[in-house]
């Protein structure tokens, strides 16, 4: 078994940047309550070596907390309280519509290695993982996870989703919303390439109060397209037609429009708090990871 | 190619369908599939540029060139293009192609006369109606069938090259002959054995195309029966005139000092331009005297009615097509080499150094031999006159009488099989003791196949004779007194020179390697009675007597020690004599080709692959018969102006500078045309759409 799952990992995530992985830590610019506790500091007043404030005891509360020392002083119960400890929820939202099996390298795959490394990550500093894949709405979920032992089951679960569906990341957000109602980390992996929008979907997710990263991944054949003559170019997902003559000005116009749609998206989430990386599948990931994200904040 | 409907309907034409055509490919574009991972802002990228540009920019399209390339043929097709063509002649059709010497002139094109005619005959064999039928016949001196009646086309193209260059004079009798044979249907007229066959004309009138440049010396004699002579036409071939030509030229040895070699040449201009040029004097190839000359135009003045047609003595007559002719003065030049002291044999040539049109009389040749004195037998019982004449001129004579003749050892006679001596005269004599050689007979005959003598004649005058011929040269025979001759029974080969009232006088006859010069009588017989001599005639105290035997030898030995001999004009057979037993021999010819020819164990070889002119050899070959000449001598054919008027069987026929043109129309090869490229643009239309 450890051998199957030591070569499921080299598949998606290399041995030798998996030990890298380990020295980062996800950061959440915001705090939030967890569910359990965890290795983080919480507003919350909770059980923890570090102190936060009193207050006067009421009854039933846990007489354990009881100050002592002042109540020696001053003969009045106080209850010591201290910053409870929680942990983090880290939710990635991955994109596995029929788009994201194009590209060469595949965007896809390069996706999937991101969502590896991320979740590896934050399950190695016991923070709740959350994988959820989807296309025309969510189609895989892998939900709660904690701890780095189950590194393999990530690995395995976003191994065998496949790319396929027509994308719809409004109905995607709609059901990750219903389910998933813990504030925290949300990144999304995706070309954002929707015909009904990005911005309502996400939009959605801003209403869970998430840190909301969004990774949009291109492939070098939308960045710089080789195409030439007079072609039928074919939709992947809902095989919509357009019939183009290449020109150098069409590519051109084309160029502009993907930079108008990138900038739009950028903008759309910087306006509203969220954080916006925007990657080919050409990069190596591993850059990715240990730099983008890192200069973003995901990581310290 | 011109255009009926002018360019104007072609524009028009192509403006009405190029520009739809071409809008057309603004609209229709056959694109290849290609998948994208979404074609969002792709399709935002169309529109983007389809709000700035209503129009895009036209690509390179094959299918597009294609079809522009069928609307340009059918624009062309609509403005009724035309072309030249030949007339479309009828089913049945005779080429005569004239290839004699005159037609190797090479016009200005860089083309010869022959290869012109010949591209003219193939135009008209071109445009004969599907099914018809041609025969090519090449005229020279001789005329051949190249091509009996033939309807393949591409087999009349092949026969049509072959028929060769000659440097032959032009004759049409044969040709025409010859059509004339294979154009007539043999009809059996009834079922019974021996009934009678009739000879019609053939089912189909045939059309005659004759190809030359009008320089035929017989056109006018000839006798057309069969051939449509209204329908016959004639095309002339050929433009240029400038000409220099050798006419005549000889080489004799001087009388008294035989060491010295005299050549004497005739050379004409026959162009419209004065020409200054040299004629070289060569002898085996060595370059020995030059002389150099100033020929005025020989432009053509009309002779005087009934006046001498032609001032030189070797020219032919003037072509029966062309009026008679006068050379300009001052066109012709008598060219007198200095003498050469040469006193031995070869190969004399004179050559011009001029650049005319015509090379094959640009030089001549003869041969001479080394100086000797002609040895003679005289046989006889004694002949005043002979004994008389015979020792004053340059032969050695050896006597013997008729029994002495007759009983001799051959070794005396002959050697090698042939006559030992170059001529034997007999007086009075008649045998069989013969061999090949030459031999004059007087009174008597030779005993051989065909020959013999019949009564006697007496008081007979004489009728006729050739004062044209060498040997009669100078001979005033007609005031000669006969008193008896025999009569004379000769084969149809002999040829006379002095004729009585029924029968030859005097005749030439060759034979089996054997040369006679027959006469019917001697100056001397025998008187039956007594036995004495008496006196047949007067002829010994003419003055021309003399002139006649020294005639007669030069003829007879081929004036072996005074002039250069065996020239031959080009087409006529030439005779090498052989040595005994030799199967073989090997004949170069000028051109460097070597025949080899089978002598049938005969000692005399005839040879007749004469075309061209210069010096044929022979080997093996009795010496002083081993070369022989072949000069062209022809003023009608070295008159190359090409004649526009030709007097053809007695009427004149306007020649034709080329193939009658008719317009033809274009518009179907256009159409085919249009069919290829649409098949073109159809499949490559397909491929792109199925694979």
């Amino acid at each position: 078994m450890a051998t199957a799952t030591s070569t499921k990992s080299n598949d998606l995530l290399d041995p030798e940047f998996i030990a890298r992985l380990e020295r980062l830590e996800m950061v959440s610019k915001k705090i939030f309550r967890g569910s359990m506790r965890g290795e983080r500091r919480s507003r919350r007043r909770g059980e923890s070596a570090e102190f936060a404030d009193h207050r006067n005891y009421v009854v039933g509360d846990d007489l354990r907390f009881l100050d002592w020392n002042i109540y020696a002083r001053l003969e009045r119960l106080f209850i010591k309280l201290f910053l409870e400890e929680v942990d983090l929820h880290v939710n990635i939202l991955v994109d596995v519509s029929k788009s994201m099996a194009w590209g060469n390298p595949e965007k896809g795959r390069y996706a999937r290695q991101i969502a590896a490394a991320l979740s590896y990550v934050g399950l190695a500093n016991n923070d709740r993982v959350s994988i959820y894949s989807y296309a025309n709405g969510l189609v895989g979920e892998l939900a709660g996870l904690r701890g780095k032992r189950l590194l393999p089951k990530v690995l395995d679960h976003l191994q065998t989703v496949e790319c396929d569906g027509i994308s719809d990341f409004l109905t995607a957000c709609k059901q990750f919303s219903l389910r998933h109602s813990h504030p925290g980390i949300l990144i999304v992996l995706s070309d954002f390439f929707d015909k009904g929008g990005y911005e309502s979907g996400l939009r959605m997710l801003l209403g869970r109060k998430s840190d909301v990263y969004c990774i949009q991944i291109l492939s070098p054949e939308e960045l710089e397209p080789q195409l030439s003559g007079e072609l039928r170019l074919t939709d992947i997902e809902d095989d919509d037609v357009a019939e183009v003559s290449m020109s150098r000005a069409l590519i051109n116009r084309y160029k502009q429009n993907l930079q108008a749609y990138c900038r739009g998206l950028q903008e759309y989430c910087t306006r509203r708090g969220m954080t916006y990386a925007m990657t080919c599948s050409d990069v190596p990931f591993d850059q990715v990871i240990l730099n983008v994200l890192r200069r973003r904040g995901l990581f310290k | 190619m011109s255009f009926l409907a002018g360019w104007g309907s072609i524009a028009l034409a192509a403006g009405i369908t190029v520009p739809p055509l071409v809008l057309l490919y603004f609209l229709k574009l056959r694109r290849a599939p290609q998948t994208v991972s979404t074609t969002l802002l792709w399709k935002r990228a169309v529109e983007d540029l389809q709000v700035n540009a209503p129009f895009q920019r036209i690509r390179n399209n094959l299918l597009l060139w294609l079809q522009l390339l069928i609307l340009l043929l059918a624009a062309i097709a609509l403005g009724k293009p035309i072309f030249e063509g030949s007339r479309q002649t009828e089913d049945t059709l005779v080429v005569l192609l004239d290839h004699s010497a005159s037609m190797d002139v090479e016009e200005k094109n860089g083309k010869t006369r022959l290869e012109i005619a010949k591209e003219q005959a193939e135009s008209i064999i071109e445009s004969m109606p599907g099914g018809g039928k041609a025969m090519l016949i090449g005229f020279s001196d001789r005329a051949t069938v190249a091509s009996a009646f033939e309807t393949d086309r591409s087999v009349l193209r092949d026969r049509l090259e072959s028929i060769p260059q000659t440097n032959a004079a032009s004759t049409l009798t044969e040709g025409i002959a010859l059509a004339e044979a294979y154009m007539q249907n043999l009809v059996i007229a009834g079922d019974e054995a021996g009934a009678d066959i009739t000879v019609e004309s053939s089912a189909t009138p045939a059309r005659v195309v004759i190809l030359t440049d009008g320089n035929i010396e017989d056109a006018e004699s000839l006798t057309i029966k069969r051939l449509p002579t209204d329908d016959m036409q004639i095309i002339s071939i050929g433009e240029r005139d400038d000409n220099v030509a050798i006419l005549s030229m000889e080489a004799k040895r001087n009388y008294e000092y035989p060491q010295l070699l005299e050549v004497f040449s005739l050379v004409r201009n026959f162009g419209t331009e004065a020409v200054r040029c040299d004629a070289n004097l060569y002898i085996n190839d060595k370059h020995v005297d030059v002389q150099s000359m100033a020929l005025q135009p020989g432009s053509i003045k009309q002779a005087a009615a009934g006046g001498d047609a032609t001032d030189e003595k070797n020219a032919s007559p003037a072509p029966a097509s062309k009026e008679n002719r006068l050379p300009a003065t001052g066109s012709t030049a008598s060219i007198a080499f200095d003498p050469v002291e040469y006193e031995g044999g070869g190969v004399v040539e004179v050559r011009l150094t001029v650049d005319d049109a015509m090379r094959a009389d640009n030089a001549a040749w003869t041969i001479v031999q080394p100086p000797r004195n002609v040895t003679v037998l005289q046989v006889g019982e004694g002949n005043l006159f002979l004994d008389r004449v015979l020792p004053t001129l340059p032969i050695q004579i050896t006597k013997m009488t008729p029994s002495e003749y007759e009983r001799a050892d051959e070794y005396k006679l002959a050697e090698a099989g042939r006559l030992k001596f170059d001529l034997a005269i007999l007086d009075n004599h008649t045998t069989e003791r013969l061999w090949p050689g030459n031999y004059i007979f007087m009174g008597g005959v030779p005993k051989i196949e065909g020959v013999e003598s019949g009564r006697l004649v007496d008081g007979g005058i004489v009728f006729d004779w050739d004062e044209s011929h060498p040997i009669l040269r100078y001979v005033n025979i007609g005031k000669v007194l006969i008193y008896q001759w025999q009569e004379l029974i000769l084969p149809q080969s002999a040829e006379p020179l002095v004729e009585g009232q029924e029968t030859p006088i005097m005749a030439l006859l060759s034979q089996d390697g054997m040369h006679f010069l027959i006469s019917a009588f001697s100056l001397v017989a025998k008187d039956d009675i007594s036995g004495e001599a008496l006196l047949n005639s007067d002829w010994g105290f003419k003055p021309h007597f003399p002139v006649f035997l020294q005639n007669a030898i030069q003829y007879m030995t081929g004036s072996l020690s005074f002039k250069g001999v065996h020239n031959v004009r080009p087409g006529d057979p030439i005779e090498f004599a052989v040595p005994e037993n030799t199967d073989e021999i090997q004949v170069r010819r000028p051109d460097g080709f070597v025949a080899k020819v089978q002598t049938g164990q005969f000692t005399s070889v005839n040879y007749a692959g004469t075309r061209n002119v210069g010096v044929y050899s022979a080997k093996p070959a009795i010496e002083g018969r081993d070369q022989y000449a072949v000069n062209l001598f022809n003023a009608s054919e070295s008159n190359i102006a090409p004649s526009k008027v030709l007097k053809l069987a007695g009427s004149n026929v306007e020649a034709t500078a080329a193939v009658e043109h008719i317009n033809k129309p274009f518009w179907p090869y256009l159409f085919l045309a249009m069919l290829a490229v649409l098949l073109l643009e159809w499949a490559i239309y397909s491929k792109r759409i199925f694979v």
